[in-house]
């Protein structure tokens, strides 16, 4: 009892000891080119909770963050190298705006409904696609999402300079969604989307689906070793399908929570790269939706941070993402033995 | 025969750093290693191309250090995964986040402007002059005025064909990729193997980025080689990381590219255009695997009437 708690102890600390090494190296660089290192650092890591509406910006950074992960979660467990999440966001976001923007004179519920169906359903579609070519053709899925991602945003961008473009807005975004669409706000945080509130809750519910449903137990035997799965019985090609479908619809929610309650309206350039840091925080966290919940608010955090940190001193933002690279890099380090073999 | 040239030339502008690419994903590919990195890496060969020949105003300097840089990154991808044991493909990713990420901190921090890197004036590469292919008709004048990195790209086709076939160490390195294990028995180094698969593949992806940044534009962007890494990579997959189908592969995907450039002149919204090259190679990697599929299926057993 006492060995295995101390073992997922270790497991646990893994990560933490990565992300530590990765605050020192972010340091020594700021200590460099900075005249004011400590104020950076500050409000890289603190200035979140400075006021209200920074902590509403970091909840809404949390949200695709989180939903990300957790899809990201299920197709990995399924043994699906998924990348595409990027993709499957935008998708959610734009065809939640399109149904919103359609849709425009049904009561709140139901076209609030429809446009976050929408986008969900968008998303799952097209997680599905690649996750059906591989089980299907054997089509590599690493592949097969990393071109799913460039089609995905090259169509959003067409979508929001064409068909929904806002001819009186200045650059590509789509036209207000009316705001009986919109998504509620929490109360007493302005600005913070209520959605976070689903991501979060939604990461007990993935882990009791992974870990103490049959699915979920069948799942994880295709992921892991899919001649014993199926040797059993477990239909894994099918499994692996539904995973990804969830999975991609997961980021699309994300993005359709983004379009209706935080952007209300589709911007092109609203993700900064959501979709590798959601499949960054998953692996940090090794998996494990209620990982998931530090790493994700940690990325959130230093993401958000970041945009302080370069109002307030000479260091610039994407320190984060020299950061990010280092980390991803060296994550799955593992003298002698590796985790992710056969991936 | 005008319009022949006239859509050749531009072809061998957006094929040569799809098929250089496609050279490096296949090599390591040849060893046994998903090479996603190739796009980092060409992006580091492009930013320092620029950089380089910006702050020396000499081209072959720029040159040479966007190489050197290239096949920096693919000695720490290598050390990284196969020394430290990290999964190829997260430290690909990482390689390539490291890479978007590092070149947009030098750009806001030593040159102050996020937006890319434009210098007023740059050196010139090496181009085949013009009017000295004038006796070839058709591939004559496509060839005029292309940079050396076009020939090279080319001349590496055949080159990594005989690499791979006809010397030890391309014998040593497809051995890796066939069986470790057997490999490992007939006393091959596995693992200096696959960092020379992964060295040379900096070496291709250098050139890729050094062709994309110093040929025609003469100017860094963040992200510039948007994903022709990957198409390169899908190429080497397409071609079953065999040297003339991949390059043949990169070349139908180039092409695909100008062909796109055309339907603009048609009123087709850009963003269809720019699709045409990632639309090409997933729809051709759907049709590569069908096609096995489809020989691979065992033939129809014939009842007889009991």
């Amino acid at each position: 009892m006492r060995r295995t708690f101390l073992s997922r102890l270790a497991s646990a600390l893994g990560p933490v000891w990565a992300v530590a090494a990765v605050l020192v190296v972010g340091f020594l660089i700021v200590l460099a080119i900075s005249t004011d290192p400590v104020l950076a650092y500050r409000d890289l890591l603190f200035a979140n909770f400075h006021s209200a509406s920074n902590f509403a910006l970091f909840l809404n950074r949390l949200m695709p963050l989180l939903l990300i992960g957790l899809g990201v979660i299920l197709s990995f467990r399924a043994g699906v190298f998924n990348v595409g999440a990027e993709g499957q966001l935008y998708l959610g976001a734009v065809a939640a705006t399109a149904a919103a923007l359609a849709l425009p004179d049904l009561p709140r519920p139901i076209g609030l409904c429809a446009a976050l169906v929408s986008g969900m359903a968008a998303g799952g579609i097209y997680g599905w696609i690649p996750g059906a070519l591989k089980v299907r053709l054997g089509v590599n899925e690493v592949v097969g999402t990393l071109m799913l991602n460039f089609i995905a945003l090259l169509l959003t961008e067409y979508l929001v300079t064409h068909p929904l473009r806002d001819p009186v807005a200045y650059g590509a975004v789509s036209r207000v969604i009316p705001s009986s669409a919109w998504l509620a706000e929490i109360p007493d945080l302005p600005g913070a989307t209520s959605g976070t509130i689903v991501a979060v809750l939604l990461a007990p519910i993935i882990w009791l689906v992974l870990f103490r449903t049959e699915w979920g137990a069948q799942l994880r035997a295709a992921g892991s070793n899919l001649r014993f799965a199926e040797t059993v019985g477990v239909d894994a090609g099918r499994l692996i399908m539904v995973a990804m479908a969830i999975s991609g619809g997961l980021a699309g929610l994300a993005g359709a929570f983004y379009a209706l309650g935080i952007g209300h309206r589709f911007e092109q350039n609203f993700s900064p790269a959501f979709g590798l840091v959601g499949l960054t925080v998953a692996l940090l966290a090794r998996l494990h939706p209620i990982g998931l919940l530090a790493t994700a608010a940690f990325y959130a955090l230093i993401l958000n941070g970041a945009a302080y940190m370069q109002i307030d001193t000479d260091v610039p933002r994407s320190l984060v993402g020299l950061l990010t690279g280092l980390l991803v890099l060296m994550m799955t380090v593992r003298p002698r033995r590796s985790a992710l073999a056969g991936t | 025969m005008m319009w022949a040239s006239q859509f050749l030339a531009p072809t061998l502008v957006q094929t040569t750093p799809i098929l250089l690419a496609a050279l490096g994903a296949m090599i390591t590919s040849r060893a046994n290693i998903l090479n996603v990195a190739v796009e980092g890496m060409a992006l580091v060969a492009a930013f320092t191309a620029i950089a380089v020949g910006q702050a020396t105003d000499n081209a072959m300097l720029g040159f040479a250090c966007a190489i050197l840089a290239a096949i920096a990154m693919a000695l720490l991808f290598g050390f990284v995964s196969i020394v430290l044991g990290a999964d190829f493909i997260v430290a690909g990713l990482g390689l390539n986040i490291l890479a978007a990420g590092g070149t947009l901190f030098l750009l806001e921090q030593v040159y102050q402007d996020p937006g890319g890197l434009r210098p007023d004036s740059f050196p010139e590469i090496w181009r085949v002059p013009e009017g000295s292919l004038d006796w070839l008709p058709v591939i004559g004048p496509a060839f005029e005025r292309q940079s050396f990195i076009v020939l090279i790209a080319l001349i590496a086709v055949p080159l990594s064909a005989l690499f791979l076939y006809r010397t030890p160490l391309g014998y040593a390195l497809r051995a890796v990729g066939e069986d470790e294990s057997a490999a490992v028995a007939a006393g091959i180094h596995v693992a200096r193997m696959k960092l020379i698969a992964v060295l040379i593949s900096g070496l291709f992806a250098g050139l890729a980025g050094a062709q994309l940044a110093m040929d025609r534009l003469h100017f860094f962007l963040p992200d510039m080689t948007s994903g022709r890494g990957f198409i390169g990579l899908t190429a080497a997959l397409f071609g079953a990381a065999r040297p003339w189908p991949t390059g043949a592969a990169a070349f139908l995907f180039g092409a695909f590219g100008v062909a796109g450039d055309r339907l603009q002149l048609l009123q087709a919204p850009s963003q269809f255009v720019l699709m045409a090259p990632y639309l090409a190679a997933l729809l051709a990697l759907i049709f590569a695997r069908w096609r096995a599929a489809v020989r691979g299926r065992p033939a129809p057993v014939e009842r007889k009437a009991p």
